[in-house]
């Protein structure tokens, strides 16, 4: 890990000499976040929101980091994200899907300052894209369910059906499957990513239809809680929601952006910043599998102990046979489906109730 | 004591000029202490603001960006209120403008070559502005139902209509699935001319003195007037009060249409989520702000989209929670909305003697 | 009687009161004794109502000092007034049209707890209305309700509520002959109770018969004040105009010309769908006033709006200028050259938030000069109202000042200025001096019969058996949606008339038939 840090270090350095930007390192780094809810979502914004305390930390004077929170996607966006790069900001983090396009918009007009979008696709001289696979931390989860369901129905309240969800939800079934082939995962679209009252209430549709455990794919709390209320278990996403529910939740798939701004920032106080597409894993500590809940038996944890050190061994999880939701082995034994191919997945695989419309 | 309002027979000139810059100033007063509250500077915060929407190029193109569809709809919906017809369904008459906006500028891109495109394009989202305010008003001349219920309900059955499409049949194949159209052809873009202010801001502006023209000097807005002001006096005149009615509700209806058009065409490129942020609903507090005058529109439109503007700039710069713009844009807002009734009546103190009998000697 | 009291009942003491540009009340003073009937006299515009606002605790009073029973008191609000006795029936009723006349008599009572005890309030009602004679529905709405009944329902709220000093505005201007009888004995048998009235008036029949003592004002200003028996209604004309008043308008000799208006077996409802016409007959023919004669809500208004295409006939038809217009749209009927002085003149006749100017073209802004296809010219309209100002002597600030700053007559002449200005063929006046001082009641005879003698048709209604006695040629008297009688004019003595307002049909009937 150190080493590859490291070499990129050495890499970027050589860089320095013939990049456009290049920091001034007596005045501090001016760095501003655009977030999609309130850091108190205790979810997708609230681990943003840790990564920059985190940095503001590690740098101190050397850095000045500022915030906006409750940004729509949309067209108003680009006029936030303006803003600061009117204002004199040297790097911007844009941390929803939807901020992509603007994203790339005022990139364009403002060539000496610098961008990165987290979970997008584009990418410019000045704008990187970073992203993490979560779908190992998903995967790991998956087995906890697939253990701990007795109506064999799991639901997942998800967001929108792009392919960073979609991934995660096929992640999360092979895990869930890979433990107990009955198991079926319900997916319920709520088509936003902050919106506490439709993400409960689509997590209370789930119960009703038969659910025992609820996952998401959703930026707040509020689907765990509904499953607590039924005395459900469920499992988290974005943060360690255990820690605010309760033994409920029997385990989360978290965000750790921590050690990716860290190394980035620094590339760029260091004048080696370069546009680049990162896309980490649980081995890169970018997500992670958070402490399980007690309710989770010794045996259950074991299992996922296993299966995550397969997976730190480089066993990726969308290694076949997988099979499409009609049964159709779409990759044979052996055959990993490759980068590009998961960066535009659009289909369910074998074991997931419901369409990517 | 006890007050009493008492309404004014002639408007003066002075407290035309002097109530809004008191209630500015007890704006400035009542958020500067809530800023005070929340430990920070006050006047540097204000400085921010009025820095952030009006001190640079690009803050001052942003400004106008939200403005230019803030005064087409406040003139749609300032126009309707002339006739006392309450539309209070901006917001929906804007959105169904641009799904047909969106629909020309999609679909129709082979078959119309060049500007061309565009120019259909926005007269698409006219025509479907006015359409859909047609609705309430056809179903108010035909079937009295209330209007203000009407165009409500249909502000959430457009945005609903617009959703369905952009995350259903008109989603981009290109998108990874992510709600919002294809993006338009080039030759639908409506040209920009500082920033993303776009050339929307010579229609609002045209439209305002138009309709500032038509108001006062042509028969048809001296009808509005009449059967604004009692619609059984228009009857009486010969006026057809349903048909002024209908006519007058799809032009305010084209007017909001052609504010979504322009969104889609000069902002977004697209249709997609964020079409209209509520201007249609603001767009009510600013038909009212300028007493109904088409003149007055533009300004305070521009005035509001500054507040706007500036208010991000309270969370963007000062780091404060973003409640505390959206308190502070009520802040500046409330005081001057109450000063208007200032300009409309004056406050008389009067000796409450709450016992109606006081005996003074008498007896 | 006011012997038996040696100290006033009501004092009010140098009363100023000014609005932004007039002096409605210029050092005021009036007492008023126990079991006195005052008559209030004066021209519209002269400060009666604004002297009775004050005592009644609408407006405040610049200066000044009133006294109740020899004791100071300010009056801040109607409910101080009430809680001194003081009671007030308005010109515009106080009314709300959506509620029934139970719920408008105890609205605003604070003491009747929160859920009133309707069955007590009822029978208090009835009781009320039985010993004044005040006949109403108690369980009606208000807006199903004839002028007349709206104020009697004022009447009986003000009784309910133990009025002592009751101030009437222009009562009788809505009550036929027989229910004026009934007023003044209503009025009667306060005085003989000690209590006392204060009516607000500028017909002198009414001083005359009504009242024990009679006080003058002229633009805001006592101008006498002199017991009843000690003057004459000239003399009261005299002072209230400040000149010598002519009370005859000369009229060409009758020589009708063709048929103007034909109405033939019309019918029609009224806003509750209620027959209000039935079977109407009428001719009105060019250089004849037909007076239509009749107690308010008797269907003269329906009567006007079927004539002009403001309301559907459900039978019969209508003929104007030998065209047939029966249920023709509003414009063709303007068209057809037909003016029409409403009954409504605040709503209807008159915008009153639009200027003067605005009012007065509302009829010819549609033609040249005053505009070209759909585009207005202001300075020929500014121009025009200003020729009009002039013909009718309105008396208004500007052509800019809007209407509901004009007193009650001004409105009158805007409209009557506008209508006459674009009549051509018909003219139909609704009540259209109701509410008029001598002076402008005056102008707008003039005017009718000035049409009259042009040549047009004038249909002219009316509850002033006086006034139709001097204008009509014609009298037609309507009683619930029917023509009871046509009498020629002058020769149908007042109680005949009365008679037939109320729907009896005198022994010695009339010729029925239209001559």
């Amino acid at each position: 890990m150190k080493k590859l840090v490291l070499g990129l270090l050495a890499f970027a350095m050589v860089f320095a000499m013939v990049s456009p930007i290049v920091a001034q390192a007596k005045k501090p780094l001016k760095i501003a976040f655009v977030y999609i809810g309130p850091p108190g979502d205790m979810g997708w914004t609230y681990e943003q929101e840790r990564g920059r305390l985190a940095i503001q930390k590690a740098f101190g004077n050397k850095i000045e980091t500022k915030y906006i929170e409750n940004v729509p996607e949309g067209p108003d966006a680009e006029r936030v994200i303006r803003q600061y790069a009117t204002a004199g900001f040297d790097m911007i983090f844009t941390t929803s899907f939807g901020y992509m396009d603007p994203t790339v918009a005022v990139a364009k007009d403002f060539p000496n300052v610098i961008f990165e979008h987290c979970s997008g696709y584009k990418t410019a001289d000045n704008m990187a894209t970073y992203f993490g696979r979560i779908e190992e931390a998903r995967y790991l989860t998956g087995i906890i369910a697939g253990r701990m369901t007795k109506s064999n129905v799991i639901g997942y309240v998800a967001a929108f059906p792009i392919p960073e969800v979609v991934r995660g939800i096929n992640g999360f079934t092979l895990g869930v499957r890979s433990v107990n082939p009955k198991a079926q995962v319900k997916v319920v679209w709520t088509n936003t990513w902050y919106d506490p009252v439709k993400e409960r209430e689509a997590a209370v549709a789930l119960l009703d239809s038969g659910a025992d455990i609820i996952a998401q794919h959703q930026d707040t709390t509020e689907p765990q809680k509904a499953a607590q209320e039924r005395g459900k278990y469920s499992i988290g996403y974005d943060s360690d929601m255990g820690k605010f529910v309760g033994d409920s939740v029997l385990a989360s798939a978290t965000w750790n952006w921590e050690t990716y701004l860290t190394k980035t920032i620094q590339d760029a106080l260091d004048g080696k910043w370069k546009t680049h597409a990162y896309w980490g894993g649980l081995k890169d500590n970018v997500v992670q599998l958070s402490s399980i809940s007690s309710k989770v038996p010794a045996s259950v944890q074991s299992e996922v102990e296993a299966a995550k050190k397969k997976i730190l061994g480089g066993w990726s999880i969308f290694t076949g046979p997988i099979k499409d939701q009609n049964g159709k082995v779409v990759y044979a034994a052996g055959q990993v489906i490759p980068d590009d191919k998961q960066s535009a997945m659009d289909w369910f695989v074998e074991g997931v109730v419901g369409k990517v419309q | 004591m006890k007050m009493v309002f008492e309404k004014r027979k002639n408007v003066s000139i002075g407290a035309q000029f002097l109530v809004p810059i008191i209630s500015f100033l007890i704006s400035l007063l009542l958020s500067g202490i809530m800023l005070a509250v929340f430990g920070s500077n006050p006047f540097t915060t204000f400085a921010a603001m009025f820095k952030g929407a009006f001190g640079s190029m690009n803050g001052f193109s942003e400004t106008l960006v939200k403005a230019i569809p803030l005064m087409l709809t406040g003139l749609g919906v300032a126009l309707a209120f002339k006739l006392k017809f309450w539309n209070i369904g901006a917001e929906g008459q804007l959105t169904m403008g641009g799904v047909a906006t969106a629909w020309v500028a999609l679909f129709w891109g082979n078959g119309i070559q060049g500007p061309l495109l565009l120019v259909v394009a926005l007269l698409a989202g006219c025509v479907s502005g006015a359409l859909w305010a047609g609705i309430p008003a056809f179903l108010k001349t035909r079937l009295k139902v209330d209007e203000t219920l009407v165009t409500l309900m249909l502000n959430y059955v457009a945005i609903l209509f617009s959703e369905y499409l952009y995350y259903g049949p008109w989603r981009d194949p290109k998108g990874y699935g992510f709600p919002g159209s294809a993006p338009f052809p080039e030759n639908a873009w409506l040209p920009r001319i500082a920033g993303r202010a776009h050339a929307g801001l010579f229609f609002a502006i045209a439209l305002a003195l138009i309709l500032w023209i038509v108001l006062r000097r042509t028969r048809w807005g001296f009808e509005i007037s009449i059967i604004g002001a009692s619609p059984k006096a228009a009857r009486y005149q010969g006026i057809s009060v349903e048909r002024t009615i209908m006519l007058t509700m799809l032009v305010s209806g084209a007017l909001s249409g052609l504010a979504g058009a322009c969104e889609v065409t000069g902002i977004s490129h697209r249709l997609q989520q964020g079409l209209s942020l509520g201007y249609g609903n603001t767009a009510i507090i600013i038909a009212w702000m300028s007493q109904l005058n088409p003149l007055a529109v533009p300004f305070v439109s521009l005035i509001m989209a500054g507040i706007m503007v500036g208010g991000d700039q309270v969370q963007l710069m000062m780091g404060l929670p973003s409640a505390v713009g959206t308190v502070i844009q009520g802040l500046i807002l409330f005081p001057m909305l109450a000063g208007s009734l200032f300009t409309e009546y004056r406050v008389r103190w009067i000796k409450a003697d709450r016992k109606p009998v006081c005996v003074e000697g008498g007896a | 009687m006011k012997e038996n009291s040696s100290q006033p009942l009501v004092t009010m003491k140098g009363i100023c009161k000014s609005f932004p540009g007039v002096v409605a009340n210029d050092c005021v003073d009036l007492e008023l004794y126990g079991g006195e009937v005052l008559a209030l006299l004066g021209e519209n515009g002269a400060g009666k109502s604004t002297l009775m606002n004050i005592l009644c605790g609408l407006y405040r009073p610049d200066s000044g000092e009133i006294e109740i029973r020899g004791q100071r008191v300010h009056i801040a609000s109607p409910n101080d007034a009430q809680k001194l006795g003081i009671g007030m029936v308005h010109q515009n009723f106080k009314l709300v049209d959506s509620m029934t006349v139970l719920e408008n008599i105890i609205l605003g009572m604070k003491d009747q707890g929160f859920i009133p005890d309707m069955k007590k309030i009822r029978k208090k009602v009835l009781e009320l209305s039985e010993t004044y004679s005040l006949k109403v529905d108690a369980d009606a709405s208000i807006w199903q309700l004839s002028v007349g009944e709206q104020q009697r329902v004022e009447i009986l709220k003000l009784l309910y509520r133990k009025a002592e000093i009751l101030i009437l505005d222009e009562p009788t201007a809505v009550l036929t002959p027989q229910e004026s009888e009934e007023l003044s004995k209503i009025i009667h048998r306060m005085r003989s109770e000690g209590k006392s009235a204060i009516f607000i008036t500028h017909k002198m029949e009414e001083v005359m018969t009504f009242s024990d003592q009679v006080m003058v004002l002229r633009k805001g200003k006592v101008v006498a004040e002199l017991p009843t028996a000690a003057t004459s209604p000239k003399e009261l004309a005299r002072l209230m105009v400040g000149r010598e008043v002519l009370f005859e308008i000369e009229k060409k000799p009758f020589s009708p010309g063709p048929a103007i208006l034909e109405l033939e077996k019309v019918c029609a409802q009224d806003d509750r769908g209620l027959a209000a016409l039935k079977n109407i007959n009428l001719n009105v023919r060019a250089g004849e006033i037909v007076g239509i004669a009749g107690v308010a809500g008797n269907g003269q208004r329906e009567l006007a709006e079927v004539i002009t295409g403001l309301r559907k006939v459900t039978s019969g038809s209508v003929k104007i200028g030998g065209k047939d217009l029966t249920n023709a749209k509003p414009l063709q009927v303007i068209k057809a050259g037909v003016a029409h002085v409403p009954q409504d003149r605040s709503q209807v006749g008159a915008v009153g938030d639009m200027s003067v100017a605005s009012n007065l073209v509302m009829k010819e802004y549609r033609k040249k000069p005053l505009s070209t296809g759909a585009l207005l010219f202001p300075s020929r309209i500014s121009a025009f109202a200003k020729r009009l100002i002039e013909a009718f002597r309105i008396s208004t600030p500007s052509t800019e000042t809007r209407v509901k700053f004009l007193s009650g007559g001004n409105v009158q002449k805007t409209i009557l200025a506008r209508e006459i200005t674009a009549c051509r063929n018909l003219l139909i006046a609704v009540y259209p001096s109701r509410g008029l001082d001598v002076g402008a009641t005056e102008a707008v005879r003039r005017q009718l019969v000035s049409q009259r003698d042009q040549g047009l048709g004038v249909l002219f209604v009316s509850e002033d058996i006086d006034e139709l006695e001097q204008l009509a040629d014609t009298i037609a008297v309507m009683f619930e949606g029917s023509i009871m009688a046509v009498l020629p004019g002058g020769s149908a003595d007042v109680e005949t008339l009365g008679l037939l307002m109320a729907g009896v049909q005198p022994s010695n009937s009339c010729d029925r038939s239209n001559s």
